[in-house]
């Protein structure tokens, strides 16, 4: 997706909202360790525990757009 | 080996395979293949007429091709059960019909040429994997290595077998080409391993000190041999492992630091070319014996077993352990726990450890009669199941069946199909919820329900 | 419904990034949140305390615990609504150390914000959850071993001594393994048999 110049400079304090569905196992464990290392990244993004990626409905991602999501990740 | 076949709980099962595992911690049921031995073991007494009269030869994978056994054989004088097989690839009776000399001489009429593979099923609680290893097959050594083409060239294990006092050779040290000692020894560290483009990338962590062993042993037993070691470094961490190396090399080893570039056969004799890089030159040594210690790599038939018991693997086939530092005994399935060279390269101390350590957790479990298991598994409403069995498609742990069941309803008996989870099996990934088509899977803990409403609850 | 709110300072690790009173006030304002409360180290033996008392008294059925990842302490906090005769999994977290506090230490406008959200979130998650049981299951007491190497031979070993039945399964036609092989075995020396 292509950001153009123009975009960064209207609107300079936008901050994308992400969704982040970390697997319990692993992505989720790697969100705890980036806190471990205190990793700073920007507070809009929002991180669900699920047990498996699997556990990820495709609804739930829907969901996360309709509440207004810029973006979602799935992780696991 | 003697204690285990003696031990009054334990039920040797040998020449056996494993054809299925089905079941869960505490409750697996296992098929279990027995080999047709050919040989009523009930009957045998061992005495060894058999193969003394046996008249076909087969190279014997006990000595890796450096001696020959009989088609109807024993491994080795010790084995346990002291009884033979009959090996049916080599048999003369059992492929042209003809023979039948073992028959003939057997004082207890124990042959049995019409014995075949039986198919056997048992219960067990718990399960500890302990296949250990092979090693890298020699021939995966560089070619210049001249293994396999030259005689003299040997693998690590070759040459125990040569100092073994059960040995082709009754332990003398000599050379395969010829029969005269061996006076001068060549051995090559890390071959094929410790080097991704031309083998494997670890370190095997017994060659160090197996070869220490062996110079020490080619020292003392052949007077005023030479030894050399062609190493990358030395890796001696362990108790006494250092002082052990060192002994080595104060009874006369000649360590040098490098690689062997080429092997020139020259008769009998090998020429081995490398450098030391310590000293910034070349070396040439003409050498009797060349002995490679090759990697070592997870026992042949890996992928089956993992197939099997549903135990991951790292990239070189080793069983992957539930956590590194915390879980090394314990695979991802409760009560399957590993154990030795089948988890990763270890040396005897270390895996004897470890199998103790695996023998510790399956006691733990043996300990409670009843075990509490997690209840974040998956549940079906049977109401609403329409049988369609997409979530038994996604179950990576089988833990789905689909099962008839029987309704009433207004005088009528119906009988529809239903997805039925079995909870000790289930563990609780919530996949077949996704592939739901009419949503009647849900997964306690994280339900849809509970899910939507905390997405919902973002940005208000 | 009735649901608790516990937010955890966890020393200074949540309050240097965290309004954590701030975030206690507005959780009581949360749907079926009947009290919301907040304390230095909820894990601690007064902080359970305090979690098992509130239970009691304002007869929560629901309990929502901000602090660290529940992979550190769901287990601790499941059994603290044990202690308080609730069924364990009417606990949900909201993780605001390791994702909020931690990541976010330098915007603690931000981060009080965001550690507001992921309570709500929590709240919203936990007005779902239902009483579970854990199934049990009956362990056969019998071990298969497969490999009869010297591993192998030490496991079943170990486990027959102890009285249980184990079979020691080998593809081969003795046990003994590599280790037979072997003539004698650093570091002793001795016999491989």
């Amino acid at each position: 997706m292509a950001v153009t110049n123009d975009v960064l400079e209207t609107a300079p304090a936008w901050e994308p909202r992400i969704v982040a569905f970390c697997c319990n196992w692993c992505a989720y464990a790697g969100a705890d360790l980036a806190g471990l290392n205190r990793r700073q990244y920007p507070s809009s993004v929002r991180i669900i525990r699920v047990p498996c990626s699997g556990r990820v409905n495709p609804q739930f991602v829907l969901k996360a757009f309709q509440q207004g999501a810029d973006a979602v990740l799935v992780a696991g | 080996m003697v204690a285990v076949a003696q031990h009054p709980n334990i039920t040797l099962m040998t020449y056996c395979q494993v054809e299925k595992i089905e079941g869960f911690v505490g409750n697996f049921k296992v098929l279990i293949r027995q080999k047709a031995k050919y040989v009523d073991h009930q009957r045998c007494t061992g005495c060894g007429l058999c193969w003394e009269s046996c008249p076909s030869h087969v190279p014997n994978e006990y000595d890796l091709g450096l001696s020959l056994r009989k088609s109807i054989y024993i491994r080795f004088p010790q084995a346990v059960p002291n009884k033979p097989v009959i090996d049916w690839e080599h048999c003369r009776h059992l492929n042209e019909g003809s023979c039948g000399i073992c028959q003939e001489v057997c004082p207890t009429d124990a042959i049995d040429y019409h014995q075949e593979d039986e198919i056997l099923e048992k219960e067990f609680g718990a399960i500890v994997l302990a296949t250990g290893y092979d090693l890298y097959a020699g021939e995966a050594a560089p070619a210049e290595y001249l293994y396999g083409s030259h005689p003299n060239v040997l693998s690590g294990l070759q040459f125990e077998r040569l100092l073994s006092a059960t040995g082709p050779t009754g332990g003398e040290i000599i050379c395969p080409s010829n029969g005269k000692e061996a006076q001068r020894i060549v051995f090559i560290q890390c071959t094929g391993s410790r080097d991704e483009a031309k083998g494997k990338s670890y370190c095997s962590r017994v060659c160090c000190m197996a070869t220490a062993k062996q110079a020490h042993q080619v020292l003392e037993k052949n007077g005023g041999a030479e030894v050399y070691v062609f190493y990358i470094d030395i890796r001696a961490p362990g108790k006494a492992y250092e002082e052990f190396y060192r002994r080595s090399v104060q009874e006369g080893a000649v360590y040098l630091r490098g690689r062997v570039a080429r092997i020139y056969p020259r008769g009998d004799s090998l020429l081995v070319y490398g450098e030391d890089t310590l000293l910034g030159r070349q070396v040439q040594v003409d050498a009797d014996l060349v002995v490679l210690a090759t990697a070592m790599v997870p026992a042949a038939g890996w992928e089956e077993m993992s197939l099997l018991t549903g135990v991951g693997t790292d990239k070189d086939g080793f069983f992957a352990e539930a956590h590194p530092k915390l879980r090394p005994v314990e695979s991802f399935t409760s009560g399957l726990y590993l154990a030795g060279t089948c988890q990763g390269p270890k040396d005897i101390p270390d895996s004897v450890a470890q199998g103790s350590g695996a023998a510790a957790k399956v006691l733990a479990l043996f300990s409670i009669d009843e075990m509490e298991l997690d209840p974040i598994t998956a549940t079906v409403d049977e109401g609403t199941c329409s049988g369609c069995g997409s979530c038994l498609l996604v179950c990576s742990y089988g833990a789905i069946t689909l099962e008839q069941i029987q309704e009433e309803e207004r005088g009528t008996t119906a009988y529809s199909q239903v997805a039925r989870v079995n909870e000790a099996v289930c563990q609780g990934c919530g996949s077949c919820t996704v592939s739901c088509r009419p949503g009647a899977m849900n997964l306690k803990g994280f339900t849809n329900e509970g899910m939507l409403a905390e997405v919902d609850a973002l940005w208000l | 419904m009735r649901i608790g709110v516990f937010i955890c300072h966890c020393g200074t690790n949540i309050s240097a990034a965290v309004d954590t009173e701030k975030v206690a006030k507005a959780a009581a304002n949360f749907p079926h949140v009947c009290y919301a409360d907040h304390y230095l180290y909820m894990c601690s033996e007064p902080g359970q305390e305090l979690i098992v008392n509130s239970i009691g008294e304002n007869e929560l059925d629901r309990v929502v615990v901000a602090s660290c990842s529940p992979r550190l302490h769901e287990l601790t906090f499941q059994k603290t609504l044990e202690r308080a005769g609730l069924n364990p999994f009417m606990l949900e977290m909201a993780n605001i150390r390791e994702q909020c506090s931690w990541v976010h230490s330098r915007q603690r406008e931000k981060a009080t914000a965001k550690a507001i959200e992921l309570v709500r979130m929590a709240v919203a998650k936990v007005s779902y959850n239902f009483p579970l049981q854990r199934p049990t299951v009956s362990i056969n007491k019998n071990a298969l071993v497969i490999g009869g190497g010297i591993t192998g031979m030490q496991s079943a070993l170990d486990i027959a001594d102890a009285g249980y039945s184990v079979v020691l399964l080998e593809r081969d036609n003795t046990i003994g393994g590599k280790m037979s092989m072997l003539d004698k075995t650093f570091p002793t020396l001795d016999c491989s048999s």
